[in-house]
């Protein structure tokens, strides 16, 4: 891990993941409001969901560095860089997809296919956060281990 | 030449008593929909207006039956809004259907003014947000359970089954989705909080009572 965030990129990338899907994901899931000023509010029952969110954010900004300098440094395959990005899109959408905007317009869209998928995107929120977030754990697991190997014998 | 006289009276007499039945037709529809205009928003179709009904401002949400963000806002923010603005006589309260989240929220809605033919369209509205589920359509607001809430608030059962299973108020849910859409209103719960001299804010989401505060003091 300090081999990756030695290099000023890999820091600057994993901030940027951090903020972005941090306060994107505040956003969508409505603990930050922008208008009409900006604001932050936790409702009473919401605190898990929050939580699940900064865990996310922050295993998210490990992990897809750690990946992305496998690949370049490294030159290994892209599996694991696909199984991070992937974990952390679908724990993204599992919340950001409920009454709000985005929610609205999958629904008018994609009609009764949308609805059915927004549905189960909602009802499923924090399962699939949970799950999302064990496969990351996993993923930063793996990851450093290929690491020390892979830079041991470099 | 008198019997054309005759007839020509009688066309006339027909067009102008048809005209008038026409015109004073449609003067009364008008008036019933200005008597539920609050400003841009048309909240005839929705719920009755709770509160003082000629407080300064009116509050008017948007909402859906199966969004967990209005079941937030309702059990966390709803209480002190009201117990400071609609219970004081400050502002007024209307609640329209942006039934949007899956197959049962029109039904729920079309169930909530089922239960206003019988006097009861609020006792229902906290019903439903009192037994929402965390799951879209998993059968917490289906017929079945939309008739034994009604049940629960001791509703003739005869008059609700029939209003909801003929779907009496389809339209009506229609028309206050596609006022929400008009409005821009894009997900739930919006609020529009409309002031006495024509200023309006619209607040997105489940928001905290301090930007109910905030706005509603700025426009008292």
């Amino acid at each position: 891990m300090k081999l990756v965030f030695s290099n000023i990129f890999y820091v600057a990338l994993s901030i940027t993941i951090f903020s972005f899907l941090l306060f994107g994901l505040f956003i969508l899931s409505e603990y930050l409001f922008l208008e009409p000023y900006i604001v932050g509010h936790i409702q009473q029952g919401t605190e898990f969901g929050f939580v699940l969110i900064v865990i996310l954010s922050a295993l998210s900004a490990l992990v897809i560095p750690m990946n992305i300098y496998r690949i370049n440094i490294l030159k290994k395959s892209k599996g694991k860089m696909g199984g991070s990005v992937f974990s952390s899109f679908i724990g993204s959408v599992a919340g950001a997809c409920s009454c709000g905007p985005i929610g609205f317009a999958v629904v008018s869209t994609f009609g009764s296919v949308g609805a059915t998928t927004l549905a189960f995107l909602t009802s499923f929120e924090l399962p699939i956060r949970i799950g999302a977030i064990t496969l990351l754990a996993f993923t930063y697991y793996t990851t450093v281990k290929s690491l020390k190997i892979e830079c041991k014998v470099r | 030449m008198n019997k054309k006289g005759i007839l020509i009276g009688i066309i006339t007499s027909i067009v102008i008593i048809s005209v008038i039945v026409v015109y004073s037709s449609s003067s009364v529809e008008t008036e019933n929909l200005d008597a539920r205009t609050h400003e841009m928003i048309s909240t005839t179709m929705g719920s009755s207006i709770l509160g003082n009904p000629s407080a300064q401002i009116t509050i008017v949400e948007f909402g859906d039956y199966q969004c967990h963000q209005c079941y937030n806002w309702f059990h966390n923010t709803k209480t002190t809004v009201f117990q400071n603005y609609v219970d004081t006589g400050k502002a007024n309260f209307v609640f329209m259907d942006l039934a949007f989240l899956g197959r049962d929220s029109p039904k729920a809605a079309q169930a909530s003014y089922c239960a206003e033919d019988q006097g009861k369209y609020w006792e229902y509205h906290n019903q439903l947000y009192n037994a929402q589920e965390s799951q879209i359509d998993n059968g917490w607001a289906n017929s079945e359970r939309l008739k034994a809430f009604a049940f629960s608030l001791n509703l003739d059962m005869n008059l609700f089954d029939s209003c909801l299973d003929s779907e009496k108020y389809a339209k009506r849910v229609q028309y206050n989705i596609d006022e929400a859409k008009k409005l821009g209103a894009t997900g739930t719960p919006t609020f529009f909080i409309i002031g006495s001299d024509g200023q309006q804010q619209k607040l997105v989401g489940a928001q905290s009572y301090s930007v109910f505060k905030q706005v509603i003091d700025s426009m008292i």
